[in-house]
């Protein structure tokens, strides 16, 4: 696409105005087959942006019999400029779900993360990247996604993981998600959305081992206006490294049905 | 073919289709993907297997394929069924046929089944032993069979008593495989020395490292066992061959959402042949290993089909998961309801 194309499609796009300054530019990643940039293999992100993506200090866990194990850790934020730009009334619904955050949390419940939480969990995922589509597959309660790189299509239904077209801006993949439902949060710390949540998603290669992270989040119902966060994923080196199997239901079968067991039983 | 097209003729073609790839088989070159592995890729459904029984009828014998005959009575029973849904304003595949067609389709039984298109040849889908019959189960499989079912018929006491389907954590990898009432897509994404298989009910998806025949890389401990199992791939000619081993036995079975007629155990061994047999169809085979719950090995194969315009989307089980609770709600009722 020439330049002046691209630049008129940035024009129209409000997400795109925002273009970050990302990786070092002199980094030319491999090529895959199709001889994009090949960003294929198991990737996790540090850090405790899962806990919060803003600014957060330690705090004790909701539960005293697993000690330190349970505590919060003490996090730098994610988010452009520190601060998530919620609506008032938002702001507040954010510090109700904090106040119930043990017990409202998706992530407790072991549903599906949402974009762009998935990528942040403390968990790794795997990109399998092929020509017309791109896999990404997450540890974390199996799920996935598919990244159409093909013509944009439509969101046909609301759905947790949004609907997904992506394309290549050199060698950074550039994802654009919508259709999502208002269920899932962004982090433990009560972040949350609505059903009107447009997140674009920059993955662009640092160097071998690092991927350079970026979402820029729209969501008119929730927010004043776009933010962004951004982080970098790293590439899981070990040589026999696989995604494990982590299927989380049955963990939070008894939070979640345990007042419906039998009496007699335990 | 699309139902659109008028089905009054789809018996008739069916018939012609089949034997049409049949021949083209022999001759067909399959694709291959720009690094030089045989293409696998796309979304591919086996709806069209849905009328064929698990296991062989006696009436067939051993024989696998339907007669001429029988074939035609069974394609005018498909079109009669798909006449009957269509006359409905349903369309097979339904979401599809709403969104593309302006077809006013009702999200209600027996409206969000996915139907067979096209009439299928074969007379069961176990294929071998010849009789397409599971093999008899070993006597250890048959006690643990009865103490499932004796918890799965009882009035449920927890989650517990329930399958790992009803509850939405897998159907494990034959469950996941083998055609049911819907959700039977499986999509299929290549990159060089990965081959990923996305199923679309419980959304599962496995990730298959190749090696080179004769020098797959060495599975995990037996200490780490998964209900998917741990996959090693290859391809043989033109067919990915996967063999799954590390499974967590006692749990799921190999039958139809993973109900199969006793769980399986730890040493379940599964080797899986996918070999593109023409643009539309992979011939799909299954051989199951697990001397501690069968007699004998034994073999599911059937073809899984590319049908444009089919799509998978997402099955967000667990999260709505209303008939776990309503079911284990209903049952303490009626706990409630005797002590009076």
């Amino acid at each position: 696409m020439p330049a002046a194309m691209l630049a008129a499609w940035g024009l129209m796009s409000p997400l795109a105005v925002q273009r970050p300054a990302t990786a070092k530019a002199a980094y030319r990643a491999p090529r895959a087959a199709d001889g994009h940039a090949d960003i294929g293999g198991i990737w996790e992100a540090l850090g405790t942006a899962n806990w919060d993506l803003e600014d957060h200090p330690s705090m004790g866990g909701p539960y005293f019999q697993m000690g330190s194990i349970g505590a919060v850790p003490s996090g730098r934020g994610v988010v452009e400029g520190g601060t998530i730009p919620y609506k008032p009334e938002a702001l507040a619904k954010k510090q109700e779900n904090f106040a119930n955050r043990w017990k409202l949390d998706p992530e407790v419940k072991c549903y599906m993360p949402g974009i762009p939480r998935a990528t942040y969990m403390p968990y790794p995922f795997q990109i399998v990247q092929s020509a017309k589509v791109i896999l990404m597959a997450y540890e974390y309660a199996s799920t996935n996604r598919v990244i159409n790189m093909e013509k944009p299509v439509e969101a046909s239904v609301d759905t947790w993981m949004g609907t997904q077209n992506g394309h290549w801006e050199g060698d950074t993949l550039v994802v654009d998600n919508t259709g999502f439902n208002n269920l899932s949060w962004f982090d433990r710390a009560g972040d949350f959305h609505s059903d009107a949540l447009h997140v674009v998603e920059r993955f662009t290669p640092m160097d071998a081992s690092h991927l350079n992270y970026e979402a820029t989040i729209e969501d008119p119902k929730v927010f004043t206006g776009l933010w962004k966060i951004s982080m970098p994923l790293y590439r899981r080196v070990e040589k026999e490294a696989q995604l494990a199997e982590f299927k989380c239901v049955e963990y939070a079968e008894e939070l979640l049905y345990g007042d419906l067991r039998k009496k007699t039983t335990k | 073919m699309r139902l659109k097209e008028g089905h009054a003729a789809t018996a008739a073609f069916s018939g012609i289709l089949v034997a049409a790839s049949l021949l083209f088989a022999q001759s067909w070159t399959p694709p291959k993907t720009s690094w030089g592995d045989p293409d696998l890729q796309g979304t591919w459904t086996s709806d069209d297997q849905r009328d064929v029984p698990f296991e062989r009828p006696a009436q067939f014998g051993n024989r696998r394929y339907l007669t001429d005959e029988e074939f035609a009575d069974r394609a005018r029973q498909v079109d009669k069924a798909q006449t009957e849904i269509v006359g409905q304003g349903i369309r097979p595949n339904s979401g599809y046929w709403a969104r593309q067609q302006g077809v006013n389709a009702a999200a209600a039984p027996p409206y969000f089944q996915e139907f067979s298109r096209h009439a299928a040849r074969q007379t069961s889908l176990v294929v071998d032993p010849p009789n397409g019959r599971v093999p008899p189960l070993t006597k250890e499989a048959q006690e643990l069979r009865a103490a499932v079912n004796k918890v799965r018929n009882r009035r449920p006491e927890s989650w517990l008593d329930r399958s790992m389907y009803d509850r939405c954590i897998t159907r494990g990898v034959a469950g996941s495989a083998f055609p049911v009432i819907y959700g039977n897509g499986t999509q299929i994404v290549q990159a060089p020395g990965v081959v990923a298989i996305r199923y679309e009910m419980i959304h599962e998806t496995r990730i298959i490292p190749l090696d080179r025949p004769g020098n797959a890389r060495p599975h995990a401990p037996a200490t780490l066992r998964t209900n998917m199992g741990d996959a090693r791939g290859h391809w043989e000619g033109n067919t990915l061959v996967v063999e799954t081993t590390n499974f967590i036995g006692g749990r799921n079975g190999v039958g139809v959402n993973g109900n199969g007629a006793a769980p399986y155990s730890d040493d379940l061994k599964l080797v899986e042949r996918f070999t593109r047999v023409d643009a539309k169809n992979i011939q799909y085979e299954m051989t199951v290993n697990d001397p501690k719950t069968y007699t004998a090995p034994w073999t599911v194969a059937f073809p899984i089909t590319h049908e444009d315009g089919y799509q998978i989307f997402e099955y967000a089980c667990h999260e709505g998961n209303y008939a776990m609770h309503n079911l284990l709600s209903a049952a303490r009722a009626e706990d409630a309801a005797e002590e009076k």
